[in-house]
């Protein structure tokens, strides 16, 4: 099947007068039609800025350095200013990690929405309202007339997130972009909006990229997953494979600091080290120095993705 | 909405008290009595006393305060020293229509003026107009406002011959609003100076401020070009903290008209205030030290309810 997003060695970072601070190191992804896909690494691995790269809406000084992505065959990279606004929040759409400042506060939830589908689709404002108020019901909201005329401040913050989902699907776009979405959220909020994107999907057929940190949502809503370290792709497999038989020695780590449901009552696991700064010159793995498998040769040498099973890749010299 | 604004009116009278007696105690503090300036320095003693029992000196203090604040109420304000005769409440009330004309005419200039250049500034930040805005900025604020007065009347007036040297109109012409508006013109940009450098530097740190924000963010995740985004998301939540800057530049406003006023002979409040403070012509420093401090929190007043109106998430 056609890929629908395609990158190809992205490179992202953040130039300032004395060096460059590399947050994405040569990514490649690939999400299909229909496809979810879960971005899993622990934080500052750049999982972020691999989303804001794809939207091109880094903060500045932020910039993508090198690399491709195509949308439908389109080079994003390419496009001009204009045409990449046609893009963002029609094609793609966005939904953010914190519901409590994604919304504007001094604008009704009503005028968000429906200035996104004015926009977009060039409705008047009455069909726009109309169909705002459709996707207020299609993210549970029952009293949609109120809500329309509510402000942010008044809603919940699971509440905040429904409209932030609304609005992210008001033009039915082709890939969402969710970035750690449930993460401010307590946990039965957490379920009821994990659930919604998942009846979303089913839906729509809309492709997903999940942001995360959390393997829980990971297996709840993904149907892939790319586990990232220091701004590059480790590991790459089916989420069923990637539990049961995880290769990098990084994902594992990853696996074993997730608390078990079966009441073990062994300490967490946390991977010793954190991400080393990206500036340094490695001159081998990246994770090397904090890996508890690491030999001689992964000090000196960089290792490469290589497929070692199918559908299943790999970055460690383990499996080489 | 109307309950919080009459809320807030109410809340504003025991302010306006309180000024009162403020106003009264430095009064008091000021040496001398009346009578040692009206009275012919040969008089008896006795007559003195009969004075001073006619006029209400001998009474306790806060007898004194409540009959002057009666008295205010009313807008009686007393009689001026100097002028013999005419009432401080006739004095000031031919004046003050002219310096709120001045003071309203300043604030609308100031903000209209600054307010852009804040954001330009803002959304061009370092670029060369940021650099350029800032620059006449800080000229600004540290340009007296007297001296910047002069250049102007010295230029434009003396010079060029554009506006006239100073007046609100043409002596011995009939009334015409055109007439006023180029009397206006000098004075009125000279008082809005006094607070634009602050104003644009304050819209611009708010601009900036404001779209670091997520939903600017979000904004752009939606396909809005920049100037929707600016404009749309941006402004209103940058502006609203201005509105709270009008309240606080009024007694400044107040400040700089006295200036103003003297240099461009500007025949308002500021200008009798500056003549009776050469005289010391005590009840009309009063009166006028009242009605301005009533005018500041007048401004606050109307700052909060704007504050109330522009932005949802104050509750009332
Ligand atoms: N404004 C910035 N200036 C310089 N470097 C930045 C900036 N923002 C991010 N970075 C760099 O980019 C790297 C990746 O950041 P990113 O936000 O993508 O991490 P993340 O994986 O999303 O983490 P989290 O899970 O905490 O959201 C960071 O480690 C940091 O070094
Ligand atoms: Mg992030």
């Amino acid at each position: 099947m056609e890929n629908l997003l395609t990158i190809k060695n992205l490179k992202t970072g953040f130039p300032s007068k004395k060096n460059t601070t590399i947050a994405v190191d040569g990514l490649d992804l690939h999400i299909k039609a229909g496809e979810s896909i879960a971005l899993v690494g622990e934080s500052g691995c750049g999982k972020s800025m691999t989303s804001f790269s794809i939207m091109r809406l880094l903060p500045p000084p932020g910039e993508i350095s090198d690399g491709e992505i195509l949308f439908e065959g389109r080079e994003l990279l390419k496009l001009s200013e204009n045409e990449m606004c046609k893009v963002r929040g029609k094609e793609i759409s966005m939904i953010f990690q914190e519901p409590m400042t994604s919304l504007n506060p001094v604008l009704t939830i009503g005028e968000q929405i429906i200035e996104v589908i004015q926009y977009h689709q060039g409705l008047n404002r009455q069909l726009a309202r109309e169909k705002s108020m459709e996707m207020l019901k299609l993210v549970g909201f029952s009293r949609v007339e109120e809500i329309l005329k509510e402000y942010p401040h008044r809603l919940s913050g699971g509440m905040r997130q429904r409209v932030v989902i609304a609005i992210a699907m008001s033009c039915n776009p082709k890939l969402i972009i969710a970035d750690e979405p449930t993460t401010a959220l307590d946990v039965t909020i957490q379920a009821q909006i994990l659930e919604l994107m998942r009846n979303i999907r089913r839906k729509f057929n809309t492709s997903i990229l999940l942001i995360t940190h959390d393997l829980g949502v990971v297996s709840e809503l993904a149907d892939r997953v790319v586990v990232m370290y220091a701004g590059q792709v480790v590991e790459e497999a089916n989420v069923r494979d990637i539990f049961r038989k995880p290769l990098h020695p990084y994902t594992e780590g990853l696996i074993h600091s997730v608390p078990s449901i079966r009441g073990e009552i062994n300490r967490l696991y946390s991977i010793p080290g954190n991400v080393s700064s990206s500036n340094k010159i490695h001159s081998g793995c990246k994770f090397a120095p904090r890996c508890p498998k690491a030999f001689s040769r992964c000090f000196v040498e960089k290792p490469r993705l290589a497929e070692v099973e199918e559908l299943h890749t790999a970055r460690c010299f383990l499996y080489e | 909405m109307i309950n919080y604004i009459i809320r807030r009116t109410l809340l504003a009278i025991p302010l306006l008290f309180g000024i009162t007696v403020v106003s009264f105690i430095i009064m008091q503090l000021a040496p001398g009595d009346p009578t040692a300036l009206m009275i012919d320095p040969m008089i008896k003693k006795e007559d003195l006393e009969a004075y001073k029992e006619m006029y209400g000196l001998n009474d306790p203090i806060y007898v004194q305060y409540f009959t002057w604040l009666g008295n205010m109420l009313q807008g009686n304000f007393g009689e001026s020293l100097i002028r013999q005769g005419t009432s401080v409440s006739e004095l000031i009330f031919a004046r003050l229509p002219n310096t709120l004309l001045l003071m309203v005419v300043s604030t609308i200039i100031a903000f209209l003026i600054s307010i852009p250049l804040g954001i330009l500034s803002a959304t061009k930040q370092n670029k060369l107009s940021d650099y350029v805005i800032t620059i006449i900025s800080f000229l600004g604020v540290a340009t007296p406002n007297f001296w910047f007065g002069l250049v102007l009347i010295m230029v434009f007036s003396v010079h060029l011959g554009w506006f006239p040297t100073g007046g609100v109109e043409t002596l011995g012409s009939s009334f015409s609003i055109l007439d006023r508006i180029h009397h206006l013109i000098l004075p009125a940009f000279v008082l809005a100076t006094a607070d634009m450098a602050g104003l644009t530097r304050y819209t611009r740190s708010n601009m900036i401020e404001v779209l670091r924000q997520d939903y600017i963010r979000t904004a752009r995740a939606k396909g809005f070009k920049q100037n929707k985004v600016i404009y749309k998301h941006g402004l209103k939540n940058a502006l609203i903290p201005v509105i709270t800057i009008f309240g606080l530049m009024l007694p400044s406003f107040i400040g700089g008209s006295v200036v103003v006023e003297k240099i461009f002979t500007w025949p308002g409040i500021g200008l009798l205030f500056f003549d009776a403070a050469f005289q010391r012509d005590y009840p009309v420093l009063m009166a006028i030290t009242v009605i301005g401090s009533a005018l500041v929190v007048l401004g606050n007043l109307i700052a909060d309810i704007l504050y109330a109106v522009f932005d949802p998430r104050i509750e009332y």
